[in-house]
């Protein structure tokens, strides 16, 4: 039964009637609810129970300024945590609940909390959970299990998210009266537009007034108004849409909730001009036990009443600064309810409402305060004090009057959310008692509540004053646009009242709450004063006050007022915290939009993958590759396929799908004075058609990059890099060619996907080209190791290379990728007859380390210098090039560097793990000393025993020392430093 | 050797299983040959070389395309994307590299390198826009208009060119798949 529901009135339709569940019981509302509408309506209160206390907490507001309706809205997958009810529309079916209290929101064993709250002030964790240190993890562990609110889903989220890119001229957030105006002449000049509303329709607090605008009915006025805007071309109106985050350079993003087959949608907007409007946020006022459940702001009690037709109590007391709950009254009582009384803190009363007040009968106690309240679960009636003003001392709260709500206003606060995150500051108004946006920092212009403007009328003129400053400084012509007629009424000023003086002393008396949402109340703040605290920052962060998902919507003038209070000091001088996005809690879904599954990031695949792919490889990532591992045959594992692919290609033929590696172009007149300074060995003395191995060094002389280049003309080279080190290295090249030696002239091409490289390798290989009708003599006088020849194979055009990773005779064919796949074919049906054996990254990785060749991020880390891998013969004395200097640091001529080394396990059986840390004597006492570790380590098939390579401090003093190999789950293993040599070490088999 | 033109660009599966949808299509420009260009346009001689062997101006103002028999895209202030009919291209490059002997240049043959989409409809900009962070309003993003820019997780030259809803995207072969993944899932 929806016993709140008033007969008639509000945006519902009640012909469209709503079954929803709440904490397991079925409830019904109609299409256009909230979920916290269509709560009220049947009368449930109790909604949830606080963060820290556990207190018994109910609806308070009526949108994102909601800090206790926080719900896990859904089931299963679709589950959605941290809901405001206030923002969710009810739909049929939802299912909801609230997000804390065990075993339930009416009986919570957690309120145990409350009982006890003076162990749970501020600075609660940091005091309870420093001793002893030891047991920190499991403190955490509790710590996290209460924290937070509801749960995340536990399944993959089976909904679609999307982002879209938008530019505007005027991006105009909230659609309120003064985000209308300004959005109005925005698009009636002409002007590409968006406008953003977080609500299900425009109007914005329009909704909830029964204002006239040019004669009639507001709403009226606003369905006319956002219809024309609609009606422009380049006009976007979003609707259930957030403006969440101001970033730099006006870009703003906005989450749009969605109907369809996407839930939501984010917008990432960059705007010429940003109009702020989003409006402003009714204060709560501080007085004991303003959370209970029944205790609501004006304006959303208002709301309720006007959009909702839902009456929240029968029975009011409305407790006030100003004139705005005096509205709030005025609907309550044409709604039927009973005010008991309206408690001014003013002793002057209101304006023109006041009298409308009085008119109608409503008794109104001028210079009273609410000092308590009494109910737990529901509020059953308030203590009254008169009150003369004083801040300091206590009151005699001698009144008590019973009633089932509490009305309150402590005045508004402009939304400035969004202008404090542009990075401009907020400046105090004395006059208004609240914040108004400061200077603006980038193209932007607050608007109408939101800038501090009260009165409709104030709000309509100040939109379109916004809307065409934004225009002029866009551009544009200014529009035809006349502010329509709205009242204004007499106002009483606000008198500020940030903490309600109670019947006994502030930091005893009954809990203040400043902050529901983080359980932060006025004794809290006085605490954090008392130890010490004097910046806003820091009182934040120890009392919780404006944290979280709540950012101080509701919570943090008041808290800075008392702040300022307790310090003795003014409300600007102690400032406001820093506004962070977002600005309601945004899903996890929508930041990741269609960025997952298949499209999680992209796989890059080589112009043979589809061949591989059809012979059963198994694939690893390399950066963003997806490169063949190994190809096992029927019945085979890695081992067993791996040892397979190396001894044939030892002792025949293997063929690589090289083509990951990174190929860069490099032409111009001073193609050779730009290597030099890029690589370590002479550049310049490379003859043309010769190869050579190459690497490159950071400024700090540590090994970055290697690979093997070829000298294709006097001024044309062709340098390969490794795999994932392609893009890194290009922009390496770049930068100093534009920034540091933009005289040079050099042009870079990546050539990275144009040429596929097949690496044939394996005693077999040059028999393999020769059968292919190899256009050039593949002789060692003709073609010696590390030379390169333009070549035609099978009649295909390509560029052969005699250069080999393996250590066998070798070669590496680059072909136009359009071709690469037919080549692949044809070499591998030739190849039949020798055998000839595919093989993966994996095998690739045996031979080189039979060899010794290191791989860059394998077997070095950003720490290792060519000497430390033995390359001092890579290192020309003759010239200058990046990392020399650093070369002769001292530190890095130690002799007890580490240095690459081989290893052998010494049962000659164990294969030592990769990582495993190396040390010198197992008994000595923590910590141990560490020589070293082992970045390579594999089976080695041909040579029937275990190799590794690891780097050693003083590795090469050590040779035929046993060492220790340790890693994490395993027994230390004995290993013998060897040379890091195993196979052939006098390359007779690459120059055969 | 003319068996060796037949191109495998991997794409095929994609593609054939890529049905017309509403208000948009793509499909892959295998009659396309890529060179890029590199150039200085302060050197005496260089332009003019450049353009007689190519038969037509390289576009100078940034992001600009110039269409002619071939199609060519402004890279950057000394680097162009000439696209160009596929059995021409190892020709031209040819004569390019032949022109511009004497000069500070250079030319790369990269059609094996990239693939070309042609993406047709009245919300391809739509599609666009929910890939890439740039403009693609119609009167910003006019008709031959270029941009180096992301789309998706791919790098990529987009290119407005044969009317106000038909785009050239030009990609590294090696992301193609990903990139034609992505369009299907946005699409």
């Amino acid at each position: 039964m929806q016993v709140n529901r008033l007969d008639k009135g509000g945006r519902i339709d009640r012909s469209k009637p709503l079954k929803f569940r709440f904490n397991g019981k079925s409830y019904e509302g109609y299409a256009g609810d909230t979920l916290a509408s269509a709560l009220l309506a049947n009368n449930v209160s109790l909604i949830n129970r606080s963060f820290k206390l556990h207190r018994p907490r109910g609806i308070i507001g009526s949108g994102a300024e909601e800090p206790n309706a926080i719900l896990q809205i859904g089931k299963g997958a679709h589950t959605l945590p941290n809901r405001r009810a206030t923002q969710v529309a009810l739909q049929e079916g939802l299912v909801a609940r609230s997000t804390k209290g065990w075993p339930g929101v009416r009986f919570d064993i957690g309120a145990i909390n409350d009982v006890f709250s003076r162990l749970f002030s501020a600075g609660f964790y940091y005091k309870t959970f420093m001793f002893p240190q030891s047991l920190w993890n499991l403190y955490e562990d509790l710590i996290r299990g209460s924290a937070g609110f509801a749960k995340a889903p536990k399944k993959p989220d089976p909904d679609r998210y999307e982002h879209i890119n938008a530019h505007c001229d005027i991006l105009v957030a909230g659609a309120g009266p003064a985000g209308l105006m300004a959005a109005l002449a925005a698009a009636r000049s002409g002007a590409r537009v968006i406008l953003a509303d977080e609500g299900t329709e425009a109007g914005g607090a329009l909704l909830r007034s029964d204002e006239i605008i040019d004669g009639r009915p507001a709403t009226n006025w606003v369905e006319t108004i956002a219809t024309e805007i609609r009606g422009y071309e380049d006009v976007t109106v979003l609707k259930n849409s957030t403006v969440f985050g101001y970033f730099a350079q006006n870009f703003l993003t906005i989450t749009e909730r969605t109907e369809g087959p996407i839930r939501q949608r984010e917008w990432r907007v960059r705007a010429r001009q940003v109009v702020l409007a989003q409006g402003a946020i009714e204060r709560p006022l501080i007085f004991c036990n303003n959370d209970r459940p029944g205790v609501m702001l004006a304006s959303a009690v208002s709301e309720y009443i006007r959009r909702y037709a839902v009456l929240p109590g029968k029975r009011a007391v409305v407790f006030t600064n100003n004139d705005a709950a005096y509205q709030a009254a005025l609907d309550l009582h044409s709604a039927g309810a009973t005010i008991a009384a309206i408690v001014d803190s003013r002793r002057t009363g209101a304006g023109d409402l006041g009298e409308q007040a009085k008119a109608a009968g409503i008794p109104v106690m001028p210079g009273h305060i609410v000092t308590n309240v009494s109910g737990r679960k529901r509020v059953t009636g308030v203590k009254i004090a008169t009150w003369d003003g004083a801040t300091e001392g206590m009151v005699d709260e001698s009144i008590d009057i019973a009633c089932d709500l509490v009305t309150m206003s402590g005045g508004y606060s402009p939304a400035v959310h969004l202008h404090s995150q542009s990075g401009a500051k907020n400046a105090w108004d004395d006059s208004l008692s609240c914040f108004v946006p400061g200077e603006a920092v980038q193209a932007c212009e607050s608007a109408g509540a939101g800038n501090g403007r009260w009165s409709l009328r104030d709000c309509l003129e100040d939109g379109a004053r916004a809307g065409k400053v934004a225009l002029a400084k866009a551009g544009f012509d200014m529009p035809d646009i006349a502010v329509p007629a709205a009242s204004s009424q007499a106002v009483k000023p606000l008198e500020p009242l940030w903490r309600v003086p109670a019947a006994q002393d502030p930091d005893r008396c009954p809990k203040q709450f400043l902050d529901f949402q983080n359980d932060t109340s006025v004794a809290d703040v006085r605490l954090a004063v008392r130890e010490g605290y004097r910046n806003i920052e820091h009182v934040k962060r120890y009392t919780a006050l404006g944290f979280g998902t709540d950012q101080g919507k509701l919570g943090n003038i008041n808290g800075m007022a008392v702040l300022a209070e307790a310090l003795g000091m003014s409300i600007p001088e102690v400032g406001t915290t820093t506004f962070r996005p977002p600005y309601t809690p945004v899903s996890f879904g929508v930041c990741a939009g269609e960025s997952v599954g298949e499209l999680y990031d992209p796989v890059r695949k080589t112009a043979v993958h589809e061949w591989h792919e059809s012979s059963g490889a198994e694939f690893e990532n390399v950066g963003q590759w997806h490169r063949p591992w190994y190809f096992p045959l029927p019945g085979e594992d890695l081992d067993a396929a791996v040892a397979r692919e190396c001894l044939a290609t030892r002792k025949s033929l293997g063929i690589l799908d090289a083509s990951t590696l990174g190929k860069i172009d490099v032409q111009g007149p001073d193609a050779v004075t730009f290597l030099e300074r890029i690589y370590t060995h002479n550049v310049g003395k490379m003859q043309n058609g010769r190869c050579a191995y190459g690497i490159m060094l950071g400024e700090d002389g540590m090994v970055m990059d290697d690979g093997v280049m070829a000298r294709l003309g006097d001024n044309r080279f062709y340098l390969t890099t490794t795999t994932g080190g392609a893009a890194a290295v290009l922009g390496w090249l770049e930068s100093w060619l534009q920034t540091e030696w933009p005289e040079l002239e050099v042009y870079l091409t990546s050539i990275t996907d144009q040429y596929s490289t097949i690496a044939v390798a394996g005693p077999n290989s040059r028999r393999l080209l020769h059968k292919l009708s190899c256009s050039v003599d593949l002789g060692n006088e003709n073609f010696p190791f590390m030379s390169v020849h333009d070549a035609e194979l099978a009649g295909i055009p390509v560029q052969l290379f005699r250069v080999s990773f393996s250590g066998e005779l070798a070669f590496e064919v680059n072909v136009d990728s359009n071709h690469a796949l037919p080549l692949w074919q044809t070499l591998m049906d030739a190849g039949e007859e020798f055998d000839i054996t595919p093989y993966g990254t994996e095998t690739m990785h045996v031979l080189r380390a039979e060899k010794g060749f290191v791989i860059v991020g394998q077997d070095t880390d950003g720490s290792v210098t060519p000497i430390d891998l033995n390359m001092n013969w890579m290192l020309s004395k003759e010239k200058d090039y990046l990392g020399k200097r650093s070369l002769s640091r001292p530190d890095c001529l130690r002799t007890d560097r580490k240095q690459l080394v081989g290893l052998l396990s010494e049962d000659n059986t164990t294969v030592i793990p990769e990582g495993a840390q190396l040390i010198e004597d197992l008994s000595a006492p923590e910590p141990v000393p560490m020589l070293g570790h082992v970045s390579s380590s594999y089976m080695s098939a041909c040579l029937g025993h275990p190799i590794a390579l690891g780097l050693v401090a003083g590795g090469w003093n050590r040779k035929d020392e046993v060492v220790y190999a340790w890693a994490a789950g395993c027994e230390p293993i004995r290993a013998r430093i060897v040379s890091p040599v195993f196979y052939d070490p006098r390359n007779e088999r690459q120059n055969d | 050797m003319t068996e060796w033109h037949e191109k495998r660009h991997g794409l095929e599966q994609r593609i054939a299983d890529w049905t017309s949808r509403t208000g948009f299509t793509i499909s892959v420009r295998d009659d396309l040959g890529h060179l890029n260009l590199r150039g200085d346009l302060g050197s005496p001689g260089f332009l003019a070389a450049a353009e007689e062997t190519i038969g037509q101006p390289l576009p100078q103002a940034p992001n600009t395309i110039s269409d002619g028999d071939s199609t060519i895209f402004w890279l950057g202030p000394d680097e162009w994307l000439i696209l160009t009919p596929a059995e021409k291209a190892a020709n031209l490059a040819d004569q390019l590299e032949s022109s511009l002997s004497n000069q500070h240049a250079a030319t790369n043959n990269v059609s094996g390198g990239q693939i070309a989409l042609t993406l047709t409809g009245e919300r391809v900009r739509e599609v666009l826009a929910k890939g890439c962070a740039l403009d693609f309003h119609p009167q910003v993003f006019t008709e031959g208009r270029c941009a180096q820019s992301g789309l998706a997780r791919a790098n990529v030259t987009i290119g407005s060119i044969g009317g106000d809803n038909k785009f050239l995207v030009i990609v590294r072969r090696s992301f193609a798949d990903y990139l034609l993944a992505w369009l299907d899932g946005v699409a």
